[in-house]
């Protein structure tokens, strides 16, 4: 025979004391030490953070659609290229980001290159340079005698100048 | 649209008891904060924008998921289910000498007799323990039944199985709990 059927009121007694021990765990519960209580606290307000930087991240979502693969920092002047390593660029400054904005991100990409291309000129300028030395230095030198015996020096003696 | 005051207040509401649940199946302080801790940074990233009368079940939710996240990363659980089989296997005693205890429980429920034996603090000491030494599914459906207060239904969604396994789960822990106050000499 089942017990609950000879005690209908079973569950109502069992409920009753439940509640008896549920008020017990709340009670010891409220007395936590404070460290806990503390350490509880700031677990909220790191959570409650993260749901303020998720709200703010969902409004700026149609403009990190649009961002183009290079991010830039305004305010902290650096620059990050390969894509959206920290999130567009009005996330980072805290506001909507205007055009003159992006272009300004896109001012230290601009500066970069063309040092790179000015490096790269001076370096074949130099090594132009050193090469002309040597042929002058050797121009100018006092011919050894040993040359006039050399075959190919006398066939660059034949040949008629350019 | 909830704010994050509300958030804030429901955080608050529940994190002490979120906090001793865990406690209670990890049996670690330092554990249950980072496990506490974890669920609310879920519950804010993913449900903030939720109504907040949906916060409680996605948080329980959230917050038992969690728990058994931290015993597969410990590579514990299969110890801890087959610790659970032994403790159903072993609920077999008789119902109506539990009811008799109840009844007498009840009957002194709201009576301060317990006081002139044992003190205030101790018995709820005691209670703790037990609750704690519950097995994991009694215990799991006895907290959030009887003291997250949720309905069967509500229960049964959190711990992802049947209402009628939630009732079966909550009255064995409920007469185990009477059962071992009892032998301590505990009334309620």
């Amino acid at each position: 025979m089942n017990p609950r059927s000879r005690h209908p009121d079973l569950q109502a007694i069992e409920a009753r004391l439940a509640a008896r021990l549920g008020a017990g765990l709340t009670e010891r519960a409220e007395q936590l030490p404070h460290d806990i209580g503390e350490r509880l606290r700031a677990a909220r307000e790191q959570a409650l953070a993260r749901a303020a930087e998720v709200r703010r991240t969902a409004r700026r979502q149609p403009e990190a659609a649009t961002d183009a693969g290079v991010v830039a920092v305004i305010r902290g002047g650096v620059a990050l290229m390969g894509g959206r390593v920290g999130g567009p660029v009005g996330d980072l400054a805290g506001g909507p980001a205007p055009w003159w904005h992006r272009a300004a991100a896109m001012l230290p990409l601009a500066l970069l290159i063309a040092g790179l291309v000015l490096i790269q000129h001076q370096a074949e300028l130099e090594q132009v340079r050193a090469a002309a030395e040597v042929d002058v230095a050797l121009l100018t030198d006092d011919l050894p005698p040993d040359a006039y015996t050399d075959p190919g020096f006398a066939e660059f003696l034949r040949e008629p100048a350019p | 649209m909830a704010s994050d005051k509300d958030l804030s207040d429901f955080l608050k509401s529940v994190e002490k008891r979120a906090f001793k649940r865990t406690v209670y199946t990890v049996r670690s302080d330092d554990a249950a904060l980072d496990i506490v801790q974890e669920a609310m940074i879920k519950l804010a990233e993913k449900y903030a924008d939720r109504p907040p009368a949906e916060w409680p079940l996605l948080f329980q939710r959230i917050l038992s998921n969690a728990t058994m996240d931290f015993f597969r990363r410990e590579k514990v659980r299969s110890a801890v289910m087959q610790n659970l089989s032994e403790f159903e296997g072993a609920d077999d005693d008789g119902d109506f000498d539990l009811l008799e205890m109840l009844n007498t429980l009840d009957g002194s429920l709201g009576t301060e007799s317990a006081l002139d034996t044992v003190s205030r603090t101790q018995i709820l000491s005691a209670v703790e323990t037990e609750v704690a030494g519950l097995p994991t599914r009694q215990r799991e459906a006895f907290l959030l039944r009887y003291w997250e207060e949720f309905d069967v239904a509500e229960t049964a969604a959190v711990m992802g199985c049947s209402e009628g396994s939630v009732k079966t789960h909550c009255s064995r822990a409920v007469h185990a709990l009477a059962k071992a106050l009892r032998a301590r000499g505990i009334t309620l």
